[in-house]
């Protein structure tokens, strides 16, 4: 059973962004819900009013602007599976879309929803850190755009603040003649570790590598340092050497025991997963249309 | 600048039912579990985990399966939702069901309208799925009997006698 709750359906952004600063944090934006009521329903977070943005047009946009996808923050994930503008352009995003949670939840839960969320066990984020997405936010004081990077800022947190909503992520295709790849291994609903790899090879040496982990940190992360080790490697080489990167990788995912498995188990597979979505993203051709 | 909002705490739904139509006021919270299961006392539907895991209560709402547990009864307004009891017609069972009764696709039967409902989903989208697509699309429908060789069985003999209705 939820508590008694109050319904506001907003038609604009400005208003949606009014209503949140007026009612303060015993408002809570709701899109799919399929982040929010089980914490409403678990008394985890206390709210009264759901401010249903779905009925806000433009975030129900998926668009390609000759250089993005732009995806309002009320799409689902079973849209951005099932796109054509998604499976040809960005089809990397399109894979990690299919392989979260349930067709169920994929029917019903939103992107703008999971990155604002920013459950640490989640796939989305981390395939579009690879594609290097910006996100635009809006509130009173205007709109603003940042790097999903910058917007995924810890645990459960994000960088909107209080009147904030956000509006549309902006994904562009991997460049071209990039390949890109999303893996994962989970024993229960949500991942346990999520990677993503995208590369190129020009004359058999990598001439540039994007690599990203979730779940393993606090939130989805690129992996800067591995990318410029591994870069100018060969194929087999840049795998050793990622092979070898527990290291790098326990200092800045900081990984903890937890029901999902061992530090030391999930830095194993994290290993394994990027070598092997490294060598998936260069033999995969299909890297989207630039 | 906007003007404030008026706040609702009920809702004024209408929506078709296995085929008929309901309409009437539901409190905003009211899940559509509850809405069919406490209000229509259509308890095919079954509650389970309440956390869009298991899969117990699978509905269709036009033609997408959602858990019932986790969607709110609002959102299916203008909207046409399938349970398990809308699914023979009269007496002629759904392909699926009589599939399900001949290949003994279930054993305690608790997830089984669950397990059908997402199969009709399934069927509706793609008539002749492959095991593959199968499994793939019910792992997020928990059999704890474990009547997965028998569930995926019965889904694809029911498959290959084309759609129901």
């Amino acid at each position: 059973m939820l508590f008694p709750l109050r319904l506001l359906r907003p038609t604009t952004v400005a208003e949606a962004s009014g209503e949140l600063a007026r009612l303060g944090e015993r408002a809570r934006l709701y899109a799919g819900g399929a982040e929010l009521l089980p914490l409403l329903r678990h008394r985890l977070i206390e709210a009264d009013c759901l401010i249903d943005i779905k009925p806000i047009p433009s975030l129900n946009r998926i668009a390609w602007d000759g250089s993005r996808v732009r995806i309002g923050a009320a799409v689902t994930h079973r849209r951005l599976e099932t796109a054509p503008v998604t499976r040809e352009r960005l089809p990397l995003l399109a894979s990690a879309e299919s392989q979260v949670a349930n067709i169920r939840v994929r029917n019903q839960g939103t992107l703008g929803g999971n990155l604002c969320f920013n459950d640490p066990h989640s796939d989305p984020a981390t395939a579009l850190l690879v594609h290097e997405a910006t996100v635009a936010v809006a509130g009173a004081g205007g709109e603003r755009r940042m790097a999903l990077g910058d917007f995924l800022v810890g645990m459960y947190a994000t960088a909107l603040g209080p009147d904030e909503i956000l509006v549309e992520v902006e994904v562009p295709p991997l460049p071209p003649g990039w390949g890109g790849a999303y893996l994962r291994v989970h024993r229960f609903q949500r991942p346990t570790v999520g990677v993503a790899a995208a590369a190129k090879l020009r004359d058999r040496r990598l001439e540039g590598a994007r690599l990203a982990v979730g779940c393993v940190g606090p939130k989805a992360q690129r992996l800067g340092e591995l990318e410029a080790r591994v870069q100018g490697l060969p194929g087999t080489e840049a795998a050793r050497v990622i092979g070898e990167a527990k290291g790098y990788l326990r200092g800045l995912l900081q990984p903890v025991d937890d029901l999902l498995g061992s530090a030391d188990y999930k830095l194993h597979i994290t290993s394994v997963l990027l070598g092997r979505a490294l060598s998936q993203a260069l033999e995969s051709n299909v890297t989207g249309s630039g | 600048m906007v003007g404030e909002m008026e706040t609702q705490r009920t809702f004024d739904l209408a929506l078709t039912i296995n085929g008929k139509p309901w309409s009437g006021k539901v409190p905003v919270e009211e899940t559509l579990l509850e809405f069919l299961r406490d209000r229509l006392r259509l308890t095919g539907t079954k509650r389970s985990c309440e956390s869009q895991v298991c899969g117990a209560c699978t509905v269709l709402v036009d033609d997408q399966a959602i858990s019932a547990c986790g969607y709110l009864a609002f959102e299916a307004h203008g909207g046409s939702v399938l349970t398990i009891e809308g699914l023979a017609s009269g007496n002629d069972l759904d392909p699926l069901q009589q599939a399900f009764i001949r290949n003994v696709g279930s054993q305690c039967g608790y997830c089984t309208p669950g397990q059908i409902m997402a199969a009709k989903a399934l069927l509706l989208e793609n008539p002749t799925p492959t095991r593959e697509e199968i499994a793939e699309w019910l792992s997020g429908n928990i059999c704890r009997c474990g009547a997965y060789p028998a569930i995926a069985a019965s889904i694809l003999e029911a498959s290959r006698q084309g759609p129901g209705r």
